[in-house]
């Protein structure tokens, strides 16, 4: 069941800060991945789709039926809270089948369908156990299975990996991904680590200061932003700013570099976008986009090597396999994308 | 050596507390710490009373002299015995199981709607309310009793359950700040909402998660509760009638009679009372299970 958002706009009581005129759909069984920084307004987002918040204008469809004046209890999302919110004086199995207990579901039912969804997500023998002697990694496994159990119309993550450690992220992404696909369910995945949403996620959307930015597929995302902010925020990047020589040039502060054609006037103002792993080492044989500079700090992490290099004021990023010494870089044009303001 | 320091501090004190007592506690404290003696102080005079009214109620005679002589257990039957403290021992088991239901009935949903109060000014409005009845003196809310119920309108002057609404009135405060102060810690409006999500209603959330949440801080709450209630003499002694007199109120007529028989009547009480404290001790321990690290 699809989730659609259409004109959502919502500002917090006495203040200017809210979500603005917000749209998109949550296809069935996708994972859509809400990032941006702190404040930029995805928890609000996901309180309006959850029906914590009323949105002050807009509408919210539930599988095309509008949501939008109905209560949060009436909504029948599957919510993963940032802190799992287990109830603590309840056991495992007694937590996952709550919401069925609210549905009047006989008891015995109850426990076997518990039991069965404790086994999905691999905790089989835990149902008697109490959330506060559980890790991380188990209470969160908990709360999936109680926001998975009722058959919800959609499943809404808020964070749900931010309290875990590196390894165990990892470890769950992947469960969660595959609960997802099992369940076939639309999913909105609030993070603010964009490497987590670039893995998991079909479609990302980029909010800041309460608008959505660019929603695109990962990749999509991340070879073509629509704004510097964007193209900052997902993935690493040289981003210089320059001016349009011609519609294959563009000046960058060390110099100028060629461009595959590109329409914006000459003159114009743009963010000169370049991926770390797009940069060459070594000169062109053309000398073509070549800059000569100083390795200033070279970092070799095993099967990637990263460096930086140093011309003038500006710091060019690399990423290579390569193990030689770097004497020079150079920059193919097609992997120069300019962003306009 | 340690008990005999002290008390032989405690027996100087007495006689030149002034002058002497400030020296005994420094020269105590450089042999065995400032802490060992404070406490055994504390407990000195915490559980000697409590020691002499056990020794009083054994001894056949006791006058004019610092311990009593022979054994027996004649005040312990005589009291068992007499009417008027049976009939008041029951009273005032009927008022402690009666304060206690009604406290709970009362307590649970007046802690949420403060806990919960949004308006700042609302909550401090109510915790002023709520608390009132510590500030005030048991005998001024006594009067306020015998002023508006020995009128012709509300003639319940003495009945059991004008003591009853005495004693919810007095106890109230000191079980709506336990659960008050407990359901600040409990993460409440965190898991309440996620109970929401998942499709409770507002009963449901209440009687699901916040009821079995506060359980433990109930149960210390209504213990301190029925240990308040069950000695409760000032406000009892104005508003009980003839036979609605509660164990404390009676308790005062046997310190006019024999020293053994008072001391006895007095044991049933405290040993109430200790039972009361031990129990609530041990919910209060086992309260910290559900906390948050």
């Amino acid at each position: 069941m699809a989730i659609q958002i259409k004109n959502v706009t919502y500002t917090y009581p006495k203040t200017d800060v809210g979500v603005f005129d917000v749209n998109m759909t949550i296809k069935d069984g996708e994972i859509l991945a809400v990032i941006g920084s702190s404040g930029s307004g995805k928890t609000t987002l996901l309180k309006l789709i959850a029906g914590i918040l009323m949105p002050r204008k807009g509408v919210i469809l539930l599988d095309g039926k509008d949501v939008t004046p109905l209560p949060a209890k009436d909504r029948q999302l599957g919510i993963v809270f940032q802190s799992y919110a287990l109830f603590p004086h309840m056991t495992a199995w007694q937590n996952i089948s709550y919401p069925l207990k609210v549905r009047k579901v006989p008891i015995t039912e109850r426990r076997r369908l518990a039991e069965e969804a404790l086994e999905r997500v691999g905790l089989k023998g835990f149902a008697d156990r109490h959330p506060l002697t559980l890790s991380g990694g188990q209470q969160q496994r908990i709360a999936l299975a109680r926001a998975l159990i009722f058959q919800p119309k959609a499943l809404l993550l808020d964070e749900p990996l931010s309290a875990l450690d590196a390894g165990l992220r990892g470890e769950m992404r992947d469960e969660i991904q595959r609960l997802q696909r099992e369940y076939h369910i639309a999913t909105m995945h609030i993070t603010h680590d964009q490497e987590e949403a670039l893995s998991m996620a079909d479609r990302i959307a980029v909010m800041e200061s309460g608008k959505v930015i660019q929603l695109a597929p990962p990749q999509e995302l991340y070879d073509f932003p629509v704004t510097c902010s964007v193209a900052r925020f997902v993935g690493k990047s040289n981003l210089w700013e320059g001016v349009v020589r011609s519609h294959k040039s563009v000046k960058v502060p060390f110099g100028e570099l060629k461009t595959a054609p590109h329409s914006y006037p000459v003159g114009n103002n743009v963010g000169v976008l370049v991926r770390p792993e797009r940069v060459r080492i070594g000169a062109h044989p053309d000398n073509t986009n070549t800059v000569r500079g100083v390795v200033k700090r070279d970092r070799f992490m095993g099967s990637v090597r990263l460096f930086d290099i140093v011309i003038g004021k500006s710091v060019i990023m690399g990423e290579t396999g390569i193990r030689d010494s770097i004497d020079a870089v150079h920059i193919p044009p097609d992997s120069i994308q300019l962003i306009g303001d | 050596m340690l008990t005999h320091n002290i008390f032989l501090g405690i027996l100087l004190a007495s006689r030149y507390n002034f002058f002497i007592l400030p020296l005994i506690i420094y020269f105590l404290s450089r042999q065995i710490g400032i802490m060992y003696i404070v406490t055994g102080i504390y407990l000195f005079y915490l559980f000697m009373p409590l020691i002499l009214l056990l020794i009083g109620s054994f001894g056949s005679v006791w006058m004019n002299s610092l311990l009593p002589s022979g054994l027996t257990f004649q005040w312990y039957l005589d009291l068992w015995e007499d009417v008027s403290f049976r009939n008041a021992f029951m009273v005032s088991m009927k008022v402690v199981l009666a304060t206690c239901v009604l406290s709970t009935f009362l307590s649970l949903p007046l802690a949420y709607a403060l806990h919960k109060g949004t308006s700042k000014g609302v909550k401090i409005a109510g915790r002023v309310a709520f608390l009132l009845p510590i500030a005030v003196p048991p005998v001024v809310l006594a009067f306020g009793f015998i002023l508006v119920f020995s009128s012709n309108a509300l003639p319940w002057l003495g009945s059991i359950w004008l003591l009853i609404a005495g004693h919810v009135i007095l106890t109230l405060p000191y079980l709506l700040n336990t659960l008050v102060s407990d359901m600040r810690h409990l993460r409440l409006d965190e898991l309440e909402l996620a109970a929401e999500c998942l499709g409770a209603s507002f009963f449901e959330r209440f009687m699901d998660i916040i009821v079995p949440l506060v359980r433990h801080s109930l149960a210390s709450g209504l213990i301190m509760v029925a240990a308040l209630s069950i000695g409760e003499f000032q406000l009892s002694n104005l508003v009980s009638g003839f036979l609605s007199r509660n164990y404390p109120v009676v308790l005062l007529q046997a310190f006019y009679g024999a020293t053994g028989f008072a001391c006895a009547a007095t044991v049933v009480l405290l040993s109430l009372a200790i039972v009361a404290a031990f129990s609530g001790a041990l919910t209060a321990r086992s309260t910290s299970r559900y906390r948050r690290k």
